[in-house]
């Protein structure tokens, strides 16, 4: 994470506030009135004003101040914050500096919501902001204003652009123990169905040519007579495609510590999902079958795993406009876990789910509706209509899932840690048995 | 869902700028019920005008229309009290003043911006000394009233307000370079 200067401040002047206008027209038309009418009394009540305008007027600044802001933090996570910081130079005729930080959705700042006024006898203060909701965030643009002494002249304010930022998922806390269905690679930690060079027992049988000497069973080859030897399971790394449906944003999202909307849900799990198995050493996927149709290949490591997140944050809602009448592509591969994270609302993810799962392809489905859910009612739109409609939806939902787990494949509400464990084993105890599958 | 943006409506003010436009309504017209004990009472319908001036100001805070309430108020005083110097020309002076400086103070930043305390206890110590020429010019004004209007007289008190002005400028210039 690196700082970078956001903003310079661009063209500006010096110009006279609305209170020393105000006190010059009060103490000057005061004074006249009283040199025209001869009336003590009126001089009496614009003496504080003549004084403040005279004092403002001599207070007038010479230097133009140069200002600019940077961020200490370029990329961050959602609910992480940075400090916005300001540099003043030429400013020793101002007295009092305002900052004013932009209000952008789902970005809050520090202190007073990024509002900030200070006397200039120290360093300029700094705001803290943070993002709340993952996505491309416009951080750190502000106006900034500076006042001479006796508030006669103000600076500004001027206008320092922001920064686009990518505001990363955040880290759901998630674990798993469970293996994966069908380990399929080369070097891992899941548990093969082929015998290898592992640490899992996988059983004894009698000694062939070539099997190393370190294996031999000593106890059974005397208790038989024959030489046998231990045979343990492989242990291979597999591939983890994750497809997110960004095909419509369900419910409310007020960011990370708020409620959250079904995109919120399955950008999260698949960021957490997504971290995990890079740490097991598996390879993983992205399919996100959105607007932006973000696609991230297959691969392993730190660097992939920051990609894959990468591409999360820049997820857009909206209608893909697949190809080939709505049947999605996600180029499957031999050996690869399905994980699909969505609401289940739109057709074209169901059928792939179940199209994958005929076919024999290890598919998990992830939930991603919130409970509390309710439809977007455009202006003029009936609400008695709409939640008819809603319920009407919500059945057909009902259905698509009911029909996905009689074909076997397993449809899970996001809870985070935990949430795939138990269905995961189940699929690796069913990969293991012989079966028949759709071509 | 797009959360609402904090700072457009009057909830969301900071409690510091409440106060301020509280003192920007109050002040005008308190300078104007300040007449009443002199025997010259401002009519209702006046105050409800200074009221009304005053609102518009505190909700507007920086516009040059603020100056209206004050002129209002002034020109109250001058047509009412003729040439005499009641004490409570003082009051009403200090009202104006008041309204005055919570209208710098609230004019500094946006309403949902708090007033930091360092910058209000700067403005309510140069308020103080700003408001000492009010009694200066009160003690000039008994002090000359029943003295014969002498020529000039007019043009030299100005001549002393803007000298005193500037030794005031220098001796706070030299105040603050030496911090």
């Amino acid at each position: 994470m690196s700082s970078r200067e956001v903003g310079r401040g661009g063209a500006a002047s010096w110009r006279s506030t609305t209170a020393l206008g105000r006190a010059l027209v009060v103490g000057g038309l005061g004074i006249g009135m009283a040199v025209l009418t001869g009336e003590p009394a009126i001089v009496v009540l614009v003496a504080p004003f003549v004084t403040l305008a005279a004092l403002s007027l001599v207070h007038r600044p010479g230097r133009d101040p140069v200002l600019n802001s940077r961020l200490d933090h370029l990329t961050l996570r959602e609910g992480v914050g940075t400090t916005s910081r300001l540099s003043v130079t030429g400013a020793e005729d101002a007295e009092l500096l305002v900052r004013i930080t932009g209000q952008p959705p789902y970005v809050v700042a520090r202190p007073h919501g990024g509002r900030v006024g200070r006397l200039l006898d120290g360093p300029p203060p700094e705001v803290e902001i943070s993002p709340r909701r993952w996505g491309r965030r416009m951080l750190g643009a502000e106006r900034v204003a500076l006042y001479s002494p006796w508030a006669g002249y103000r600076f500004g304010p001027v206008a320092l652009g922001g920064q686009w930022t990518r505001v990363l998922p955040v880290t759901a806390p998630y674990d798993s123990r469970a293996e994966a269905p069908q380990p399929l690679g080369l070097v891992g930690a899941h548990r093969s169905r082929r015998t290898g060079s592992g640490t899992e027992l996988s059983g004894i049988r009698p000694f062939q040519p070539g099997d190393r000497l370190r294996r031999v069973n000593w106890r059974v080859s005397l208790r038989t007579g024959d030489l046998h030897v231990v045979t343990t399971r492989a242990e291979e790394d597999t591939g983890v495609l994750l497809v997110l449906d960004a095909l419509a944003d369900h419910g409310v999202s007020d960011g990370v510590d708020g409620a959250a909307s079904s995109l919120d849900l399955g950008v999260r799990a698949a960021s957490a999902i997504a971290e995990h198995h890079v740490r097991q050493g598996d390879r993983v996927a992205l399919r996100v079958v959105g607007r932006g149709r973000e696609q991230v290949g297959y691969g392993a490591g730190a660097r992939h795993l920051r990609r894959i997140q990468d591409r999360l944050a820049t997820v857009r809602v909206g209608d893909a406009g697949e190809p080939d009448t709505g049947v999605l592509q996600l180029g499957v591969t031999g050996g690869a876990v399905v994980v699909v994270l969505s609401p289940m609302l739109a057709e074209s993810v169901g059928t792939v789910a179940a199209t994958l799962t005929r076919r024999g392809v290890a598919v998990l489905v992830v939930d991603t509706l919130p409970a509390d859910a309710r439809p977007d009612l455009p202006e003029g739109a009936d609400p008695e209509l709409a939640a008819l409609a809603w319920r009407m939806r919500m059945l057909e939902r009902a259905v698509v899932l009911d029909r996905l787990a009689a074909l076997g494949c397993p449809v899970v509400a996001w809870r985070g840690p935990g949430t795939v464990d138990d269905v995961l084993r189940r699929l690796a105890r069913r990969a293991q048995l012989p079966r028949v599958v759709g071509r | 869902m797009t959360p609402r943006v904090p700072g457009i409506e009057p909830s969301d003010w900071a409690r510091s700028q409440l106060v301020l436009r509280a003192l920007m309504l109050l002040g005008p017209v308190a300078a104007l019920l300040a007449s009443g004990p002199t025997g010259h009472a401002a009519p209702w319908w006046l105050v409800g005008v200074v009221a009304a001036l005053a609102g518009v100001w505190a909700w507007y805070t920086d516009v040059p229309f603020g100056a209206a309430p004050l002129l209002v108020v002034i020109g109250w005083w001058a047509a009412a009290l003729g040439s005499t110097t009641s004490a409570w020309l003082l009051v009403a002076a200090a009202a104006l003043l008041v309204a005055h400086v919570a209208a710098v103070l609230a004019s500094y930043g946006p309403p949902a911006m708090p007033v930091d305390r360092a910058v209000t206890r700067l403005w309510v110590r140069r308020g103080a000394l700003v408001l000492l020429t009010a009694p200066v010019a009160w003690g000039a004004a008994r002090a000359l009233r029943d003295q014969p209007e002498q020529p000039g007289i007019w043009v030299l008190g100005v001549a002393v307000a803007c000298v005193a002005t500037l030794i005031a400028t220098a001796a706070l210039r030299t105040d603050q370079e030496e911090r």
